[in-house]
């Protein structure tokens, strides 16, 4: 028969790791909603920018950017990867670096040279780890991730860019948000902006000050920027998500168990009392 | 007064999105009015001042920590990675954060990088004391 004592102190132990995944639960519903909510501001900005580029491209006929220009196979590819500062979040942290890992293996093996940007102590320690060359590491700005900070990434990123001609482009592992219950690892490239020159040129005269060019190159920086902020955020709410769910998952879980724990305790308290009842029964009958 | 079609974008939000009568900004070019009716123009914004004019004659104004202008015939867009109306600014922030910058320029003297991006810090939180009324010649030798 199970020992009460050692049933009592598994129930314990369950209720107490019950209360820290509710709290982990609440913790991370609320910051989900904030984060939520910022990804969701960064949209128009981001679109904006986008579709601004995408005119200048399509309606200037001698359009030209170093940007939009392919450069040749088989050289460095940098890959800024974006996952979370902690774990306890289910699959999210190692989805997206399986990805990441997946598109490094796959340049390797094209004979090109992959480069990472980690974001987010997960990714850092990985790529720590994993013996990739790093251009530069970034923890625990997630949550509090400004546009600043994406701007002085973009900057670092186009620096390398204009500087490396072997560099043949610059992509973004990050992890979109789909639906509470959905987030999907994604990778997107950066630069070259090849999809933007190729959309329907049309020739309408608009006036550009100080030319095209110029308008289109100093929007690639903030364009890149909000790539960046929209994937950190986006991340985080993904992140903030995950952890929600896994944490809602563990809660159920230990509440099972200490229904069955319980179930358990109760019987053996049964049998203990008539074990108890049936010796006694039993002295007062030797006595007679 | 004729009017158009204006949205102002940054990161955290849409500042503004509605119908004007002006708008007056700097390029890297020099101040640009656009009224409505205006031929299709794209600038780079510079950091500087914003403003705009309503239909009910309000003038409103706001710092602008450079972007983009585009104006096309169904609407005219600003695209800048912060902006505030002059009425938001917390004037001792920006204060704190253009000696914050001040420091920091002398601090990198050797490092052009950062001495560039301090220069820019410092260029924002001037302008941002210049829209909010404060003059930033007076608190400069507190």
């Amino acid at each position: 028969m199970a020992n009460l004592k050692d049933i009592k102190r598994r129930i314990h132990s369950v209720e107490s790791t019950m209360q820290i995944t509710k709290a982990m639960e609440l913790v991370a519903s609320s910051k989900f909603r904030h984060a939520r909510e910022r990804a969701e501001a960064a949209q128009p900005f981001f679109n904006a920018t986008y579709k601004l580029m995408a005119e200048i491209a399509a309606e200037d006929p001698y359009f030209n950017s170093q940007y939009v220009h392919k450069r040749m196979e088989n050289g460095a590819v940098l890959l800024i990867v974006i996952a979370g500062d902690r774990g306890l979040a289910g699959g999210f942290n190692s989805n997206v670096l399986k990805m990441a890992q997946a598109r490094i293996d796959e340049v390797k093996a094209q004979g090109g040279n992959p480069i990472v940007m980690p974001i987010g102590q997960k990714a850092v320690d990985y790529f720590a780890r994993h013996e990739v060359k790093v251009l530069k590491a970034y923890d625990h700005v997630a949550e509090h991730a400004s546009i600043y900070l994406a701007m002085d990434m973009a900057e670092l990123v186009l620096q390398n860019y204009e500087r490396h001609e072997s560099l043949q482009s610059v992509e973004m592992v990050y992890t979109n948000y789909v639906s509470p219950l959905v987030q999907e690892a994604q990778k997107i490239g950066m630069i070259p902006l090849e999809n933007l020159a190729g959309s329907h040129p049309r020739n309408c005269a608009v006036e550009y000050e100080p030319s095209a060019e110029e308008v289109f190159d100093r929007l690639v920086p903030q364009y890149l920027a909000g790539l960046i902020y929209g994937g950190i955020v986006e991340s985080f709410a993904s992140e903030q998500a995950a952890r929600r769910t896994a944490m809602e998952n563990a809660t159920d879980n230990a509440e099972e168990m200490i229904d069955s724990l319980s179930l358990l305790y109760n019987r053996a308290r049964q049998g203990a009392i008539t074990q108890e009842l049936t010796e006694i029964v039993g002295g007062a009958n030797a006595q007679n | 007064m004729k009017t158009f079609r204006l949205q102002i974008i940054t990161p955290d939000r849409i500042l503004f999105d509605g119908d004007a009568v002006q708008l007056t900004a700097r390029t890297t070019e020099g101040d640009v009015g656009i009224l409505a009716g205006h031929t299709r123009y794209a600038a780079v914004l510079k950091t500087g001042v914003l403003t705009i004019k309503l239909e009910n004659g309000e003038t409103r104004t706001a710092a602008v920590a450079g972007g983009a202008l585009k104006v096309s015939d169904e609407k005219t867009t600003v695209i800048t990675t912060a902006a505030e109306w002059a009425e938001e600014i917390d004037a001792d922030w920006a204060e704190r954060s253009r000696q914050d910058a001040l420091h920091k320029v002398e601090q990198y003297k050797n490092e052009p990088d950062r001495q560039e991006r301090a220069n820019l810090k410092l260029q924002r939180a001037l302008n941002r004391l210049r829209v909010s009324g404060r003059d930033p010649k007076v608190t400069q030798n507190k």
